[in-house]
């Protein structure tokens, strides 16, 4: 069974062919750093419309790549959230107008699981025995899920303030490093001492919630020097603060990123010990990140799996491969209804408990 | 307390914890159709004193970044309002406003907080409680509250009585 993905919930405009949800057929992504690296972030405006410009192209490609007919697709998966509601209307558009034309089913996605079905794409693939416990962790998202069946997610916890990706982006843009923060701030911290600074690694106790604010703040604190009280006082003055020239920016890099990576870490390997887990399952953009890779298979002692470096970021190929072990049956039995009146959904937790 | 400006409002905040509670005394002071915009640094403190007002206000959820997906909905069980916090970092100008639907958010009855406000300036409403963020010290803030219209002199007025008892 042929699925085709679509995801375009940030700023990454994807299209992939899978077969039965484990074998990528093609996988084609249009990168849209370059144009926001040079405004230091996303941004939503100039995303939607990189996404209006290169979804023909890419969607057209992702078939061509996987070198078979539209004919032979059994469905059309797309993004519906979590994201940038004027980037997702693109890919969700994009996919009912495909739908519609062709009469195969429209299915919508959730981002987060799509994240977790990376790992069904990841090569050797053994069937996993559940339950496990998966950390997505990207630049919207810090999630930490109990996962005990296919498609069967509790949360245990995520973010109260920053995610994960986010005090990397946001701390990049300290230390002036380019834009995006993670890549930028782990090459920098390879050449910097990690115990240089004791940054603050928050949040003990026993739930599984992380706060990435005060690490940020307490960063901030070491590498910029406050404008002078004179300067405050008047009113439309320069108050932005500066970045001190006798810091060292690696040292500062790697105690940052030591001090993140060891909070995700702690709370992951608690929560797989307390729920009996027996691998723990990592996905989304930082866990690229090779410093928290190496510290979690350190402090665990299961098995840690996380997706090859093109599969961690956000990609299309996860997003047919979710849509797969949800709905391939109905697809096969050919009940799938397509929903057109299908819309985004800009908050879409997984494995909620009702909060946010 | 010296009042200098009586249309004003200066608190220095020592911890995180004491911006959150001015936050929260603010959030429940808040009613329909109320627009705050908290100007400051990265690290002054605009999300935690948002995370305040959330808590004053009776927020359902707790107040987490929006800087990802630009705007969160916040709902409570009191009534059917909502709370509206944008972050407004990656807008580049009020016509960048418009195509998240900021119009249909103003026009609306919910309570509107804005990060990094002067992001979008001509799209604000003239009417509204501007709170300054500053950085004084490690983890010293210096709050400074100041409102436009006879609708944010009078919440002055209010979050001062509940701040300080006068």
């Amino acid at each position: 069974m042929y699925i085709l993905g679509i995801e375009t919930s940030c700023d990454e405009t994807a299209s992939a062919v899978v077969l039965d949800g484990r074998v990528m057929a093609s996988n084609v992504v249009a990168s849209q750093i370059d144009l926001h690296a040079q405004y230091g972030g996303v941004f939503p405006e100039l995303a939607s419309r990189a996404h209006v410009e290169q979804i023909a192209p890419v969607v057209q490609q992702a078939i061509s790549d996987a070198a078979i007919t539209p004919d032979q697709i059994d469905a059309i998966a797309v993004t519906q959230g979590p994201g940038l509601v004027g980037s997702l209307l693109v890919g969700v558009n994009y996919a009912k107008g495909l739908s519609l034309a062709s009469g195969k089913p429209l299915i919508g996605v959730n981002h987060l699981e799509g994240h977790i079905y990376s790992l069904w794409l990841t090569q050797p693939f053994k069937e996993p025995e559940f339950p496990v416990v998966v950390l997505i962790v990207s630049g919207g998202h810090t999630e930490l899920l109990l996962m005990t069946g296919y498609n069967d997610y509790t949360r245990l916890g995520g973010t109260l303030d920053d995610a994960a990706g986010e005090a990397f982006d946001k701390v990049g843009r300290l230390l002036e490093l380019p834009f995006p923060g993670g890549p930028n701030i782990e090459n920098a911290a390879q050449m910097g001492n990690p115990s240089a600074f004791n940054f603050p690694r928050a949040l003990r106790g026993n739930h599984y919630d992380f706060s990435f604010s005060g690490l940020k703040t307490a960063v901030m604190r070491e590498v910029t020097v406050q404008p002078s009280a004179a300067a405050r006082r008047q009113r439309g003055a320069e108050k932005k603060a500066q970045l001190r020239a006798d810091v060292s920016i690696n040292d500062v890099a790697a105690s940052f990123q030591e001090a993140l990576a060891e909070a995700l870490v702690e709370k992951t390997v608690r929560a797989a010990r307390k729920h009996n887990a027996t691998e723990i399952f990592m996905a989304g953009g930082v866990s690229a990140n090779g410093r928290l890779r190496a510290l979690m298979k350190r402090e665990s002692s299961l098995p840690v799996r996380y997706p090859p470096l093109n599969l961690c970021t956000d990609n299309a190929a996860m997003i047919a491969a979710a849509a797969y072990y949800r709905h391939a049956d109905a697809i096969r039995e050919g009940t799938l209804e397509s929903d057109f009146a299908l819309d985004v959904r800009a908050l879409w937790p997984l494995g909620g408990d009702g909060r946010r | 307390m010296a009042i200098l400006n009586a249309d004003e409002l200066d608190i220095i905040s020592h911890s995180a914890e004491q911006t959150m509670r001015l936050g929260s005394r603010l959030g429940a002071l808040l009613q329909a159709g109320d627009v705050v915009c908290l100007s400051g640094d990265m690290g002054a403190g605009k999300t935690v004193f948002t995370a305040g007002i959330g808590q004053g206000w009776g927020a359902r959820n707790p107040v987490t970044s929006p800087t990802y997906n630009l705007i969160h909905q916040h709902e409570r069980a009191r009534d059917d309002l909502k709370l509206y916090h944008l972050d407004c970092y990656r807008l580049r100008d009020a016509n960048d406003a418009e195509t998240i639907g900021l119009d249909d958010i103003l026009e609306g009855e919910g309570v509107i907080v804005f990060e990094w406000p002067e992001r979008i300036a001509s799209a604000l409403p003239d009417a509204r409680l501007w709170v300054e963020l500053r950085v004084t010290d490690v983890t010293r803030r210096n709050l400074i509250f100041s409102g436009q219209g006879a609708r944010y002199k009078d919440l002055i007025v209010a979050l001062r009585e509940k701040a300080y008892g006068v």
